[in-house]
C-alpha cells in the first residue's frame, strides 16, 4: 500500500549523540567534518516535515536537505 | 487551575504576582538583559511584534521579565499556547481569559459548553478596548497553535485590535498569517534569532551573576562556541555551577564538535543526582505534572520538592500556576528527555503512558487519559474510554470535546476500533453533516450487535443519536417509530439502572417533542417537553432541560401569545443559568421570542432576537429551526416595507424547509407569504408556480387563501379576491388569528377598492376584533393598512387602544418623520456616525459593527462617543431611544437581515 520513498540526505552541524540519532531511527548517520549527515527513506512529504519538526525541536542547526533519487517501486 | 484547564495557560501579569520571580531580580541562568527589554520597549510602538526564533533562543524569558518591568507603566495579558493546541476555541478562551481584569476572572470551574469561537473574540477585543489605558497581549509559543481556524481569526484580530492596544507574539517559525496591512501600515516590528543572542558581554555578566569562576579565554570560548544562545548558555550554567572544573568543562566542550543542544543536555542530565535524573525521564511522557503525578510516574516520593529545586534553578522546569503545584519542561528539555527515556528504557514507555492515563481518568480528565493510552499503545482501551464518554458529551451537549478526544486517533481509526464510530456520529451530527453521522451510526451499530454483549449505555447512546439524527433531517415520522420501538424495549428491561431509563425517556420524549414541534402537534408537544423538561431536572442533565424548553416557546390553543414569549425568555434563561447561553441549542427559544416580537409590531425588539438567535445558531443550527428563523426574519422585512429582502428571507426559508423529509408547520405561511411577495414584487408567474408547488394539508390552507387573495388584489380583481377569503373569514370553529387578521384585512381592501367604505370598516373591525387577544400588529404592517384603518375614523370601534397603537406603528415604520418635528440635531451626526448609528440598535458588539464596516474598532469606539455626547445618551440604549426620538434611525437602518452579518457583499439600500 506505502507509496514508494524517496532517498534524502538531511545535513545538520555538529556531531549527532546517540539521543539525538534515536529520534531518527530509520536514517544512517555519517560524519562530515563537523556536520553530521543523516540518509534514509522518507515516504513522502509529511514524513520530511516530521524530521524537520524534529530537527527543529531538539535545538538542531539544519544546513541542508536534499532527496537523492525516488527510490524504485519494489517489484 | 492549570490541572484543570487543559489547553492554553493564561496567565495575567497585571499585579507582577505570576510570572516567574519578583520584580528586577533576575534569577540564576537569567539575566536582566537591559539591550534587548529596551529593544522589545521600542518594538511595541508598533501594533504588533514578532518574536521569531528557534527554540532555547530566550523568547519567553525575555517576555516574562519585560512583562514584570513593563507593568508598572502598562497592563500585560500573558497567554502562552499549549502543546500541538488543535482547538481554536479552547485558544481563543485562553486570550479572553488572560485578558479579562484580574477583577472579573472567568476561570470557574469549566462551563458545560463553550461559547462561540467569533463571541470570544469579540469579547477579547471588547475588553482590550474597554481598558482606559494602553494593554499589551503577548502570546507565546505560537508555532504549538495548528488549528488553521484560529490562525484565520487571529488574522481576523489583528486587523480589528483597538488604537491601545498591541500585540506580540513569539513563535519558533515565522507565524503562517498574513500580515500585508499592518506591514504596509508600518506597525510590525520583528526581533529575530541574531537579536536575541547574548552578546559576549551579557555572557561575562551571566556568569558572574551564577558565582562561575572562568579565565577570560574560557568565557569567550564558552560565548564562541554556543555562539550566544540562551539556552545553550543556560545549560553551561547549570553544568558549570559547583563543577570541580569549570575550566575542563568549557575546554572540553569548546573542543569537541558534537551538537550543543544535545551535548550540553546530556552534561546537565549526567550531572544532576540519580533520583532527579530518574524523576525527570520518568515524567516527561507527561505534558503537565503536580507533585502527586510525578510520584506516581517515578515510583517513590519526593518529586515536588525536585521540581521546585529545579524551578529556582532555573533548570528549564517553569512552573504553571502562582501556588507552584503544576510544572512543565521547557520543550526542549521535555524533548529531549523523552528521547533519552526511549532509548534507554524503551520498555517502560507504555507502562508510563498507562499510569498517566488512570491517574488522569480518575480525575475525569478524559481527554489527557485518552492521549496517553493512545500514546501506551492500548487503542482498544481509549477507544472504549472514548465509546464510555460519548454518551455524557452527548448529553451535556460537549461536542467540543468529542472532537478534541477523536483527534488523539489518526484519521480512519474509526474503521478499526468501532467504539470510536460512536464518538464520530456524534461529532459529525453536530456539524450537521447527517450523512456521515448516518455512516459512523451504522458501523456502530453494527459493531454493537457483532462484538461482545452489548452494554446497555452504548446501546441508549446510539439509540439517542439515532433519534437525533432522525430529527435533525426532518424524518419526523422515523422518530415516531424510533420512540414507540424504544418504548417497547424500555418496557422489558426493568433490572437496567434508573439512571440510565430516565435518560433514555429523557431523550425520547426530547426528540418527540421537537418534532411534534415542528410538525405543529402542539398539544402533544407541550406534554412530552414538559414531562422531559422535568425528569431532565430531576436526574440533573441541565443541557436536555435546556433543550426542551428551548423548544417550548411557541403558542398554541392553549398556550397564548403572551404566553410563549415568557417561556420563551424564560428557556434563555435558564440556559444562561446554566452557561448554555450560546449554545445553538437554545436558537428555537431566540427565534420563537423573536417571532413573537414581530407578530405583536415590536419589530427592534423582534430583530434582536432573532440577531441573537443567529449568532447563537451559527452554522450548527438545526434545519427546522433555520426554517422559523428565515421566516421570522422574512416577516421582518416585510412589515419594514422591505419586499426584496422579505423575498430573499422567505425563499431561504423555503429552500431549507426543502431539505427536510417531512413538512414543517410552517411550511404553509412559508409557501403563502413566498408567494404573496413575489406577486407584490410583480413576479406574478413564479407566484403562480410557488402555489401551485404547494399543496397543503387540509385544514392548512389559509395561509395560501390568502395568498390568493392578495394576487387577485394585485390583479385588480377584489370580486375574487372577497371570494377567496370567504372560507377563511367564516369558518366554523373560527381560522385560527394569524391568518385571520390578515383574510379581514385583505378583504377590508377588497372592499375599499370596489368602493364599499361600510364594508370595508366592517372588515377592518373584525380585524381589529381577531387581533386584539393577542395584540397581533404583524398583519397590519404586512397589508399596509393605514388607509383601510382611516375609514375606522368616522365609525363606532371597540377596539380604540389598539387602534391607535397600530396606527403609530405604522407611522412609525413607513413615513419616519412626515409628521414630526425636524430632528433638532441630526445634522450634527456626520455621515460615518450615521452609518454607525444604525447599528447600536442590533445586538451586534462593537467589534462586529468594526467588522461590518470593514473599519477598527478604535474608529467605531470614537464614533460611539461622539454619537453618546451628541445624543446626550450616556448609554447605548439611551442613544437608541434618543436616535428613535429623533427618527434618526427608522429610514437608514441597513443592517436588519440575519443574512446581512453573514454576507459579504454590500446590501442594497431599501
Amino acid at each position: 500500500m506505502a507509496a514508494p520513498s524517496s532517498l534524502y540526505t538531511i545535513r545538520i552541524r555538529g556531531r549527532l549523540g546517540a539521543t539525538a540519532l534515536s529520534a531518527f531511527p530509520t536514517m544512517e548517520a555519517e560524519l562530515d567534518g563537523d556536520e553530521t549527515v543523516l540518509t534514509g527513506p522518507l515516504q513522502d512529504q509529511s514524513a520530511v516535515f516530521g524530521v524537520v519538526a524534529q530537527i527543529e525541536a531538539l535545538g538542531l542547526e539544519l544546513v541542508e536537505l536534499r532527496r537523492i533519487r525516488p527510490t524504485p517501486p519494489q517489484t | 487551575m492549570p490541572g484543570g484547564k487543559g489547553a492554553t495557560t493564561g496567565t495575567s501579569v497585571a499585579d507582577g504576582q505570576a510570572a516567574g520571580g519578583p520584580v528586577g531580580a533576575a534569577p540564576p541562568g537569567l539575566l536582566d538583559r537591559k539591550d534587548l527589554l529596551q529593544l522589545l520597549d521600542r518594538a511595541v510602538a508598533k501594533r504588533l511584534t514578532v518574536i521569531s526564533a528557534p527554540p532555547g533562543s530566550g523568547k519567553t524569558s525575555l517576555l516574562r521579565t519585560w512583562a514584570d518591568h513593563a507593568t508598572k507603566l502598562r497592563r500585560v495579558a500573558f497567554v502562552s499556547v499549549e502543546r500541538d493546541q488543535q482547538n481554536e476555541q479552547r485558544f481563543w478562551c485562553g486570550v479572553l481569559d488572560a485578558v479579562r481584569e484580574p477583577a472579573n476572572p472567568v476561570t470557574s470551574a469549566a462551563p458545560a459548553t463553550a461559547p462561540a469561537v467569533d463571541q470570544v473574540i469579540g469579547s477579547v477585543l471588547a475588553e482590550l478596548a474597554e481598558h482606559a489605558g494602553p494593554v499589551v497581549l503577548i502570546i507565546d509559543d505560537l508555532h504549538e497553535l495548528r488549528s488553521a481556524d484560529a490562525l484565520t481569526q487571529l488574522e481576523y484580530f489583528l486587523a480589528n485590535l483597538p488604537g491601545n492596544a498591541r500585540v506580540v507574539l513569539s513563535s519558533r517559525r515565522d507565524p503562517p498569517i498574513r500580515l500585508h496591512q499592518l506591514r504596509l501600515a508600518d506597525e510590525i516590528a520583528e526581533i529575530r534569532a541574531g537579536d536575541l543572542r547574548f552578546t559576549e558581554a551579557e555572557t561575562r555578566e551571566l556568569l558572574a551573576g551564577s558565582r562561575i569562576g572562568l579565565s577570560s579565554d574560557a568565557m569567550a570560548a564558552l560565548h564562541q562556541r554556543t555562539e550566544g544562545w540562551a539556552a545553550g548558555l543556560r545549560l553551561a550554567v547549570i553544568s558549570l555551577t559547583g563543577h570541580p572544573e569549570p575550566e575542563r568543562f568549557v575546554a572540553e566542550f569548546s573542543g569537541n564538535d558534537r551538537a550543543i543542544g544535545e551535548y550540553l543536555m546530556a552534561e546537565m542530565l549526567d550531572r544532576q543526582p540519580g533520583e532527579i535524573r530518574r524523576m525527570l525521564l520518568r515524567t516527561s511522557v507527561v505534558n503537565r505534572m503536580n507533585g502527586e503525578l510525578a510520584d506516581l510516574l517515578t515510583g517513590r516520593a519526593g518529586a515536588e520538592q525536585m521540581l521546585l529545586a529545579l524551578e529556582e534553578a532555573n533548570a528549564f522546569v517553569v512552573s504553571l500556576d502562582a501556588q507552584r503545584t503544576w510544572f512543565r519542561y521547557h520543550q526542549l528539555l521535555a524533548d529531549f528527555l523523552r528521547l533519552e527515556l526511549r532509548r534507554t528504557a524503551a520498555d517502560e514507555v507504555p507502562g508510563l503512558h498507562r499510569r498517566a492515563a488512570r491517574w488522569f481518568a480518575d480525575r475525569g480528565e478524559v481527554v489527557e487519559a485518552v492521549r496517553h493510552t493512545v500514546a501506551a499503545g492500548d487503542w482498544p482501551d481509549a477507544a472504549r474510554i472514548v465509546a464510555d464518554h460519548s454518551f455524557r458529551w452527548v448529553l451535556e451537549g460537549q461536542a467540543a470535546t468529542i472532537r478534541t478526544v477523536l483527534q488523539a486517533f489518526p484519521a480512519g481509526a474509526a474503521a478499526d476500533h468501532p467504539d470510536l464510530a460512536l464518538a464520530h456520529a456524534a461529532a459529525e451530527l453536530n456539524q450537521g453533516r447527517t450523512e456521515e453521522a448516518a455512516a459512523q451510526l451504522a458501523l456502530a451499530e453494527s459493531h454493537l450487535q457483532s462484538g461482545p454483549p452489548a452494554r446497555r449505555r452504548r446501546a441508549v447512546a446510539i439509540a439517542s443519536l439515532r433519534l437525533a439524527l432522525a430529527r435533525r433531517s426532518g424524518r419526523f415520522s422515523e422518530v415516531i417509530d424510533l420512540v414507540k420501538m424504544l418504548d417497547a424495549s424500555m418496557a422489558d428491561t426493568s433490572g437496567e439502572r434508573p439512571a440510565v431509563g430516565s435518560e433514555l425517556r429523557v431523550v425520547a420524549l426530547l426528540n418527540l417533542g421537537i418534532v411534534e414541534t415542528w410538525t405543529g402537534r402542539l398539544i402533544e408537544a407541550e406534554r412530552h417537553l414538559s414531562d422531559a423538561a422535568t425528569l431532565a431536572q430531576e436526574i440533573g442533565r441541565p443541557y436536555l432541560e435546556v433543550a426542551c424548553r428551548a423548544h417550548q416557546g411557541f403558542p398554541s390553543k392553549t398556550v397564548s401569545v403572551t404566553a410563549a414569549r415568557e417561556r420563551g425568555r424564560e428557556a434563555v434563561a435558564l440556559a444562561e443559568r446554566h452557561g448554555l447561553g450560546d449554545h445553538p441549542i437554545i436558537a428555537p427559544a431566540l427565534g420563537a421570542v423573536g417571532g413573537m416580537a414581530i407578530w405583536m409590531g415590536e419589530f427592534d425588539e423582534g430583530e434582536r432576537w432573532l440577531r441573537r438567535a443567529w449568532e447563537v445558531g451559527s452554522a450548527h443550527v438545526e434545519p427546522a429551526t433555520a426554517v422559523l428563523l428565515h421566516l421570522a426574519n422574512g416577516m421582518l422585512q416585510a412589515a419594514r416595507g422591505r419586499q426584496r429582502s422579505a423575498l430573499d428571507a422567505f425563499t431561504a426559508a423555503a429552500r431549507t424547509q426543502s431539505l427536510l423529509t417531512g413538512a414543517h408547520a410552517l411550511a404553509p405561511r412559508i409557501a403563502g407569504w413566498l408567494a404573496t411577495t413575489q406577486a407584490r414584487l410583480g413576479m406574478a408567474a413564479e407566484a403562480r408556480a410557488t402555489l401551485a408547488a404547494f399543496s397543503p394539508e387540509p385544514g392548512r390552507a389559509s395561509a395560501i387563501a390568502n395568498a390568493r387573495a392578495w394576487m387577485c388584489l394585485l390583479d385588480r380583481n377584489p370580486g375574487m379576491a372577497l371570494e377567496a377569503l370567504h372560507g377563511i373569514r367564516n369558518a366554523t370553529p373560527p381560522t385560527e388569528p394569524y391568518s385571520l387578521v390578515e383574510a379581514h384585512l385583505l378583504a377590508g381592501n377588497a372592499h375599499l377598492r370596489s368602493g364599499d367604505r361600510d364594508a370595508a370598516a366592517a372588515a377592518a373591525e373584525a380585524a381589529l376584533t381577531a387581533a386584539e387577544p393577542d395584540r397581533l400588529v404583524f398583519p397590519f404592517a404586512l397589508t399596509e393598512a393605514a388607509e383601510l384603518l382611516d375609514v375606522l375614523r368616522h365609525h363606532e370601534t371597540a377596539h380604540r387602544a389598539l387602534l391607535a397603537d397600530i396606527a403609530d406603528q405604522l407611522r412609525g415604520e413607513s413615513a419616519p418623520g412626515a409628521d414630526r418635528e425636524p430632528p433638532p440635531h441630526s445634522d450634527e451626526l456626520t455621515p460615518s456616525e450615521l452609518r454607525v448609528l444604525g447599528y447600536l440598535p442590533t445586538n451586534l458588539t462593537r467589534a462586529e459593527i468594526a467588522h461590518e464596516l470593514h473599519v477598527s474598532i478604535h474608529t467605531v469606539n470614537t464614533h460611539i462617543r461622539n454619537i453618546y455626547a451628541k445624543l446626550g445618551a450616556g448609554d447605548r440604549s439611551v442613544a437608541v431611544q434618543r436616535a428613535r426620538q429623533l427618527r434618526l434611525l427608522s429610514n437608514r437602518l441597513s443592517p436588519t437581515s440575519p443574512n446581512h452579518l453573514r454576507s459579504v457583499r454590500p446590501r442594497p439600500a431599501p
